[in-house]
């Protein structure tokens, strides 16, 4: 005997559609305006699954989003979402859903032996259990323990769903669709303001939507209309608001065709009308499946059509709950009202009279009978009568959402008025109506929302003033009527009495938190996880907190709340990344000849942001083979390689060598023009920022480059010079990364591909000598011709607008095409530096020194630089600093890892060592491993042998110190 | 967060580059005092409350500017001279 | 002659019946800076009124010119601006960004969803520019009419920066 039924008639269903829907694998079929909860019960399916640490049968708590209990897993493979309440999905055709933490079926749950064990499973068994002698045996439980408690399961697979991420601007954002976000609504709109409601629900209505009356509808259905009427607001349904951030940032999360659309909201004022939810009674058992929330059972009851199948009792400590017996009566239901109060008031004694309801006063629920579904209660109080039932309707109260508007840190309050906490002051720009601050009446509500609204004008500066809300034409609010029982919860009884569902924590492990001096709310739900379940303990923090102030003897207003925070309900974290996901994590940045090297061969690296040209296929098939061959070209013959990434900036203005001497620790004031230097600049903390090459333009432009890694970083230290301190110094700057793009013509031969590339120009010895730099006009843009070199051969950098820089890449390839020249990615750039000796990135890691990197001698001794006071303190002359040094390896046939550990031949090879190895490659003109390195001392062990140590893989290498120079240490091939 | 640039009005956070405290006077360049630089750079206080500080509009006009800031509620009183 | 190359030469041009996005090259664009009001008047007198503030293109006869920094202009035009002083410190940057036109009904939505900013009709209409980022790069939009915008990405984040903008269009069209 199924204790729900579908009404044949009634309900806000399209009873003309049939939806077909399965449930572990069964096909049941219901209507659109179901939820897949709705669906459920009207098909007779009242235990949907086991809780999660006793494995107890569990039936709908509720209508909304504070289920506890009926947690689905909707949809297949990668489409999969566990842990949905039942009670959130709208039915829609051909939805799958699946029970959660139950083996084989709800029904038949073999964990629940877990229930045998509950004596030992209570608040802190963890803790208690696994200690001492038993402290390792939690290793060989735990994979037990987990299985049997739970949750729902991912899906492993990528997440199939879309989920897109959106700006919104808006002068009023309402949170919430009921009378009171409605009347706020309309009044913002009426008045021209751009206003965006955001509904939970997939209709908009709120509370309404469970009412039957005929004038709430009307009220409901004209104010949507007119909404709709207005161009400048928005209705969103499925709608979320999530979290409310500083700046009145708000995030809604809404359910979309494809998935999920977070929009990202910034909002000038925030209508909070996000009404309010049941709270349960507690008392044994009360989790037995037909156990409800009150106003559930009505907006089931209402809305969806569904109702108990005969007999309902309803427990109740306020007026409010009573229009839920009086509609069941209505609808043909036995009912029995069990008050929890002395002495209702006396129009409720005279209604329920009519309708043929029976009132118990003075007599709350002691506990329920029935196995896997509710067959009888039994009451407290002299009576201790037990009556049969198929559905207990209870309602301790109503608790005021005040999740979102305390998400700014205003802490709720406590009212006595309503037993409940109400949000404790709202932010100026923000505005609280109807049940959300407490009031709950249809008329206050309503006048509520039209205030806000007002307010929220105002607050935008709006000043029209729009035509007054009608209210709706139902009788005056009548009063609440709570009264909260004080009486400390008897935990003798026998039974479980459920505080928070999702979390099996009982009244009983409450008092035992008590006991164990975990006193504050806070404690509280850290020993026992109350509240931090799915449902973030939506209908159990309150009675928590009601019961601690109790055992401690304190009031509710002492004992506070924990403190709210986003989400407001789960949130998928796809939802948050939005499409910044696959290749789309990070923006890839590109040198202007990547399609270039694409077409030809190439393999790419990331390095940080940029895809670098890596290797190329004409010299070898892996890394560790081209890159040998590439190097072999360039110190034999001629390579091409693409240094576009490099940070480029113009310095331009009367004031512009001025500026870069001061920045420069090395002189820059009188560099010539057509002339280029390699500079190093330091942090005002006397620590190297980054170096570069900078030449000398004219006499007012300088063309600086900079690390790849550090250009943006450069920029801004430059402009915030500029701008923030030296304002007298007349000089811009602006970033020509992406500008220019630039090569690296390397090798012996590469003054003979200049020549051929470039047979007007002059670039023999005298024309374009080492750093020197010429600008001439070719094929109809201008190329910069620069004599440098990063890789220690004769070389030049060749710069030209990137637009163009592909076509003259290729043309110099063709052009010295006899000279057998061919491009070489960073393996070899890298590698061909290290055996220079040139510092790079990995040396110039914000902790080094001028003097630690063997760069003292360029600073200039007269003239001020940036860091030069700070360069000079006691810690940075220290002695034992480690500092730059060449190494060998010694061992053939061991490979020398980058990041090895360096110490002394006789040291113990335990903790930091006495310096890291910061750059490694194996020379294919030594043939060996060699690295560069910071050693304690530095190059006054020159000579000595060392170890490498590289503990992850309990490696060790021999190596010797040497100069960090280690080919062509005079410079002969430079200046060639 | 919202910050206010006085060149492009109210943008997000993201779009900006927080530059650290700016209520103090850097030492002229090349004074060559060590202990000027030094309490500069390594000693400052980290107030709970209005702090004036940096920030750079690096994905718009890349403007530098002074601010005020509540570092304990994230409220900006406004930009400062 | 060495021919000119797109950084979005492998990227494929987007259409639907609400929205389209496609690369809209062959401009000049050309950075002019100074100190004080000398440069301005020099500025003028070659590229035609400068707009007083940042955020308002001023469309002259042969260059738009935009302000985007107190001191700093953007002249987009045929060529670069002819005749300039020498306090005008000049910065070619034609390569340094790619042009986007999004171009549509969906135009709108497709950039808030890249970046924090209030495209709403009422809020950024013609004439108006924003200095601001898409996907974490720098951009430049400009509302040159109604539903057409013209996107200035840094050449090495073009492409990246296009197929953000393409997934945001896909993602409307589909509904999302």
């Amino acid at each position: 005997m199924t204790a729900f039924r579908r009404l044949p008639g009634g309900g806000r269903i399209d009873r003309s559609r049939t939806l077909g829907f399965t449930f572990d694998g069964q096909r049941l079929f219901g209507r659109p305006g179901d939820t897949l909860a709705s669906a459920l019960l009207a098909n007779g399916k009242l235990l949907v699954g086991r809780s999660f640490k006793y494995h107890r049968p569990r039936g709908f708590l509720s209508a909304g989003i504070e289920e506890p209990n009926g947690l689905f897993t909707i949809g297949e493979g990668n489409r999969a979402e566990p842990n949905i309440p039942g009670t959130m999905v709208p039915l829609s055709d051909g939805l799958v859903a699946r029970s959660q933490n139950a083996w084989p079926s709800p029904a038949f749950d073999l964990m629940a032996v877990n229930s045998i064990a509950a004596p030992i499973l209570g608040a802190g068994f963890y803790y208690k259990t696994f200690i001492g002698p038993f402290r390792k045996s939690w290793m060989f439980y735990e994979p037990f323990i987990r299985k049997a408690a739970g949750m729902g399961k991912a899906d492993a697979a990528p997440d199939g769903a879309r989920y897109d991420v959106e700006y919104g601007f808006t002068d009023v954002l309402v949170i919430g669709s009921g009378p009171a976000g409605l009347a706020a609504a309309l009044t913002a709109g009426r008045a021209g303001a751009k206003v965006l409601l955001a509904e939970q629900d997939s209709e908009l209505g709120g509370s309404l939507l469970a009412e039957t009356s005929e004038a709430l509808e009307r009220w409901r259905t004209d104010t949507l209309a007119e909404l709709r009427s207005l161009p400048r607001v928005t209705l969103l349904t499925r709608a979320t608001a999530q979290g409310i951030y500083d700046g009145n940032q708000v995030t809604v999360a809404q359910h979309v065709a494809q998935g999920q659309l977070l929009h990202v909201i910034r909002a000038r004022s925030i209508v909070h009308a996000a009404g309010s939810l049941e709270r349960p009674l507690v008392f044994s058992n009360n989790d037995r499946p037909g156990v409800m929330l009150s106003s559930a059972v009505r907006s089931y009851l209402n809305r969806h059509a569904v109702a108990p199948a005969e007999r309902a009792v309803l427990a109740t400590n306020n007026d409010a709950a009573y229009s839920t017996a009086f509609a069941l009566a209505e609808a043909g239901v036995a009912v029995t009202i069990a008050e929890e109060r002395m002495a209702p008031a006396g129009d409720l004694l005279a209604q329920a009279a009519a309708l043929g309801i029976a009132i118990f006063p003075n007599a709350g629920i002691a506990d329920t009978f029935g196995g896997s579904q509710l067959k009888a209660v039994r009451l407290k109080g002299r009576h201790s009568v037990t009556i049969d039932c198929d559905v207990l309707a209870v309602s301790g109260g109503w608790n005021p959402a005040v999740h979102l508007s305390s998400h700014g840190g205003i802490k709720p309050k406590y009212d006595p008025a309503i037993a409940a906490f109400v949000p404790g002051g709202f932010a100026e720009t923000h505005f609280g109506a109807g049940g959300t601050i407490g009031h709950f009446g249809w008329q206050a509500c309503v006048r509520d929302g039209e205030t806000a609204g007002k307010g929220a004008l105002a607050a935008c500066g709006i000043g029209k003033s729009p035509r007054a809300i009608d209210p709706p034409g139902v009788r005056d609010d009548r009063a609440y009527g709570i009264a909260v029982s004080r009486d400390p919860f008897d935990v003798s009884l026998p039974g479980k009495a459920f505080v928070d569902f999702q979390h099996d924590v009982t009244a009983k492990d409450i008092k035992v938190a008590h006991q164990e001096g975990f006193h504050s709310v806070e404690h509280l739900k850290r020993y026992t996880t109350l509240g931090m379940a799915t449902d973030q303990g939506k209908t159990s923090n309150v009675n928590a907190i009601a019961m601690m102030a109790g055992l401690r003897g304190i009031g509710p207003e002492a004992a506070g709340t924990t403190t709210f925070r986003p989400p407001f309900s789960p949130l998928t974290v796809g939802a948050l990344a939005g499409r910044s996901v696959g290749k789309h994590f990070r923006p890839v940045r590109r040198s202007p000849l990547h399609d270039w090297h694409a077409r030809n061969g190439c393999t790419f690296i990331e390095a940080g942001l940029w895809m670098r040209a890596w290797y190329y296929d004409w010299a070898g098939p892996t890394p560790e083979t081209a890159y040998v061959r590439e190097m072999e070209l360039v110190r034999k013959g001629v390579g091409i390689a693409d240094v576009s990434t490099l940070g480029k900036i113009d310095v331009q203005g009367p004031d512009a060598a001025e500026f870069l001497n001061r920045v420069y620790v090395n002189g820059f004031a009188k560099l010539p023009v057509g002339k280029a230097r390699y500079g190093v600049m330091l942090n005002d903390d006397g620590i190297v920022l980054d170096d570069g090459t900078t030449s000398r333009i004219s006499d007012t432009q300088f063309y600086m480059t900079t690390t790849t890694a550090q250009a943006g970083e450069v920029m801004s230290w430059l402009e915030y010079l500029l701008q923030c301190h030296w304002t007298d110094l007349k000089v811009h700057v602006a970033s020509l990364t992406d500008e220019w793009g630039g090569m690296a013509v390397s090798g012996p031969d590469s003054r003979k591909a200049l020549e051929l590339a470039f047979p007007e120009a002059d670039v023999s010895n005298e024309g374009l000598p080492y750093m020197g730099v010429k600008d001439i006009p070719f094929g109809g843009t201008t190329v910069r011709l620069m004599r440098l070199s990063f890789s220690g051969e004769l070389a030049y950098e060749v710069h030209c607008p990137a637009n163009f820089t592909i076509a003259l890449w290729e043309h110099i390839l063709q052009a010295a095409a006899p000279l057998g020249i061919r491009p070489y990615g960073l393996e070899a750039l890298a590698s061909l530096r290290i055996e220079k000796g040139h510092v790079a990135g990995l040396e110039l890691d914000h902790r080094n020194s001028l003097d630690d990197l063997g760069l003292g001698k360029m600073a200039a001794r007269e003239k001020p630089y940036i860091g030069k006071e700070l360069r000079f303190r006691e810690a940075m002359q220290a002695p034992d600093r480690w500092s730059l040094v060449g190494l060998e390896a010694l061992e053939p046939g061991k490979k020398l890892r980058g990041a090895s550990i360096l110490f002394a031949a006789d040291d113990e090879i335990k903790g930091h060592g006495r310096g890291y190895i910061t750059s490694v490659t194996w020379s294919t003109e030594l043939n060996r491993f060699i690295a560069l390195g910071l050693y304690q001392g530095g190059l006054r062990h020159e000579g000595e042998e060392i170890i490498a140590a590289f503990p992850l893989k309990n490696e060790q290498v021999r190596l010797r110190i040497v100069s960090p120079h280690f080919i062509d240490k005079e410079g002969t091939r430079l200046h060639a | 967060m919202k910050i206010p640039c006085p060149h492009c009005g109210e943008r997000d956070v993201s779009e900006f580059r927080y530059g650290g405290d700016a209520s103090r006077q850097r030492p002229a360049h090349g004074t060559g005092d060590l202990k000027a630089w030094h309490d500069y750079h390594f000693t400052f206080t980290n107030p709970k409350g209005p702090h004036t500080e940096h920030w750079q509009h690096v994905l718009g006009c890349r403007q530098w500017f002074r601010l005020s800031r509540n570092t304990a509620t994230n409220v900006i009183a406004g930009v400062v001279e | 002659m060495l021919d000119a190359r797109s950084p979005l030469a492998s990227a494929y041009s987007f259409e639907a019946k609400d929205i389209a996005i496609r690369e809209e090259g062959g401009f000049t664009l050309t950075q002019v800076a100074g100190f004080g009001k000398g440069f301005e008047k020099s500025l003028a007198e070659a590229v035609g009124k400068l707009p007083a503030r940042i955020g308002v293109a001023q469309a002259n006869d042969a260059f738009t010119v935009l302000r985007i920094a107190p001191q700093q202009f953007w002249c987009v035009g045929e060529a670069a601006p002819a005749g300039l002083s020498g306090e005008c410190l000049i910065t070619p940057l034609s390569s340094g960004r790619c042009r986007i036109r999004v171009e549509g009904a969906h135009a709108r939505r497709t950039l808030a969803r890249g970046s924090a900013i209030d495209f709403d009709r009422s809020a950024f209409k013609p004439g108006q520019f924003v200095m601001t980022g898409i996907h974490h790069t720098p951009v430049l939009i400009h509302c040159v009419d109604a539903e057409v915008f013209h996107v200035y990405a840094m050449r090495t984040f073009a492409l990246a920066v296009w197929e953000w903008l393409v997934d945001a269009a896909e993602g409307l069209v589909a509904g999302n």
